[in-house]
């Protein structure tokens, strides 16, 4: 599957923080293990309770857009040749409070709207420095219920 | 009403076009400097702090040798940021002075992206992104321009309003600017057509609904109201600054908490609070733009009018000229006067309660400035009538 923004688009450097985003190959989101609140992105200490066991907890890798915003400067030289993209925010099902970045894929940038419903599709791409495997969570308009 | 702390004297350099100053950085801002120290009628030597923020690249050493002062008594910054903290750095001169560390504290911006590349801009990102660029830079988010779009798409989706009230806000910036002679776009009016017609940079944004990148700086002299007696200027008192809590910035201001807005609510609430006065009492108003949506969120957020009332509050140019419904921007702000960054809203702030803006309000008494609006922290500076 070719990337939404092409295959040469610019790929995450993995950390402690962001590894399971990127890689696990579902949405996964940290939790608290003392007081259950999600935090997004990671960090190193609970914002809700100041505890320090966190872990990162599966979500159903549902989703609904909360904004969208069309670009059409590029402001990269890599992106000259896919402008317009659309950037969208989505929630996340299952962790509450929790957005993410991401695009829409196969599905024209002004057709997409705040509230539709979208699930979670992976862009797979071999890491050149690890050669692991990249699961770069993006999303899809989810079939009307 | 008296602030501790007074304004004594403004300057800047020329303002130019991104690239286009004969000037260095550093020459802009000491220019910016002497101009302040002349207009205030001090001695430059006598000037013993410096203030600034964004990382300002401007060194506090080098510039007091350069301007031969006799001492260095107070050298602050504000955590980093951007233009958010444009009124913060007013704060900390009054506490500088304030505070009896320092007399005369000069608070600045200068800026030549000619010399030094365009703020905001993604730089040396290499063909991996790292750290909080990795969540959204993967993605193709990367300036400020997309980020700050994302929470305007929200706040217009939720309130109904239309791209008009972001027109107007542009509009208003363009037409005051005609009516001043240090303005970039001074003689090159806009129109609503104009507007409409120009390129999308990122919807709902237009390249008019984004400032400019210039080059120049500004400054002013802060001390306290005794030693302003012993100057040339009137001297204009800092009645209150506000900073206000956020989010830490980029990917984090998308979560739920924050989605929708530019994180001012709470830096307005500090401000009315500590000046014991309300959004109605203010007679001018300078509200940094980086682009038009957050200006209208920060209206909101500040308390000037309803999210559902905003479209109307900024239509049929209430916001235009010396005899606007909310004199705004009098000067052209960062779209029609220059992008430094926030700092030509606070000289214009101070020359408001002088009484010599190039678009002068009768009688002020309240002269507000709002800095960066979408970046935290935020803050707010409030000049008063002596």
């Amino acid at each position: 599957m070719a990337r939404y923004l092409g295959d040469d688009w610019l790929l995450p450097a993995l950390d402690a923080a962001n590894e399971s985003w990127f890689t696990a190959g579902k949405i996964t989101v940290q939790s608290c293990d003392e007081c259950g609140v999600f935090q997004h992105p990671p960090e190193e200490v609970c914002g809700g309770c100041q505890g320090t066991n966190l872990s990162v907890k599966d979500c159903s890798g549902g989703g609904t857009v909360e904004s969208v915003a069309v670009v059409h400067h590029p402001v990269h030289p890599g992106l000259s040749e896919h402008c317009p993209y659309a950037i969208v925010v989505v929630s996340i099902d299952d962790a509450p409070g929790v957005n993410a970045i991401g695009n829409v894929l196969n599905h024209p940038p002004h057709e997409i709207a705040i509230g539709q419903r979208v699930r979670a599709v992976f862009e797979e791409v071999r890491d050149p420095d690890s050669g692991g495997m990249l699961r770069i969570p993006q999303w899809e308009i989810a079939a009307e219920v | 009403m008296q602030g501790q702390a007074v304004v004594a004297g403004v300057g800047e350099s020329t303002y130019y076009t991104r690239g286009k100053s004969p000037d260095s950085e550093f020459q802009l801002t000491c220019t910016a400097i002497r101009n302040a120290v002349e207009d205030a009628g001090l001695d430059l030597a006598e000037v013993d702090g410096f203030v600034s923020y964004m990382d300002s690249r401007n060194d506090p050493l080098r510039l007091a040798h350069a301007l031969g002062v006799k001492e260095l008594r107070w050298s602050t910054t504000c955590w980093p940021g951007g233009g958010n903290n444009a009124a913060a750095a007013v704060q900390l001169a009054d506490a500088g002075v304030t505070g009896g560390y320092a007399n005369y504290v000069v608070a600045f911006r200068g800026l030549a992206q000619g010399q030094f590349g365009r703020f905001g801009q993604p730089r040396g990102l290499g063909n991996r992104v790292h750290g909080e660029m990795a969540w959204r830079g993967t993605y193709g988010l990367l300036s400020p321009a997309q980020e700050c779009a994302l929470h305007t798409a929200r706040f217009m989706h939720d309130h109904g309003i239309s791209q008009e009230a972001l027109c107007d806000i542009t509009l208003a910036c363009y037409a005051n600017a005609q009516r001043n002679p240090r303005a970039i776009r001074y003689g090159r009016p806009l129109t609503r057509e104009e507007y409409h017609e120009s390129r999308w940079i990122v919807e709902p944004f237009h390249l008019f609904d984004c400032c400019p990148e210039n080059d120049g700086a500004a400054a002013i002299i802060v001390t306290t109201p005794e030693r302003a007696r012993d100057l040339d200027q009137t001297a204009v008192p800092i009645l209150a600054c506000a900073q206000g809590l956020g989010p830490k910035y980029g990917f984090h201001a998308f979560q739920e908490r924050w989605l929708g807005g530019t994180f001012y609510r709470n830096v307005g609430e500090a401000i009315w609070q500590r000046a014991g006065v309300k959004p109605a009492d203010i007679d001018v108003l300078q509200l940094y733009e980086n682009f038009t949506g957050p200006v209208m969120m920060t209206l909101c957020e500040m308390g000037f009018c309803e999210p559902g009332e905003v479209e109307a509050f900024v239509a049929d140019g209430a916001l235009e000229g010396p005899d606007a419904k909310l004199p705004f921007n009098t000067s052209g702000g960062n779209i029609g006067e220059a992008y430094i960054h926030g700092f030509e809203l606070v000289t214009e702030a101070v020359r408001q309660v002088r009484g010599d803006s190039t678009c002068q309000i009768a009688d002020v008494d309240l002269s507000l400035v709002v800095a960066g609006p979408g970046y935290a922290p935020g803050s707010s500076v409030l000049f008063c009538r002596g």
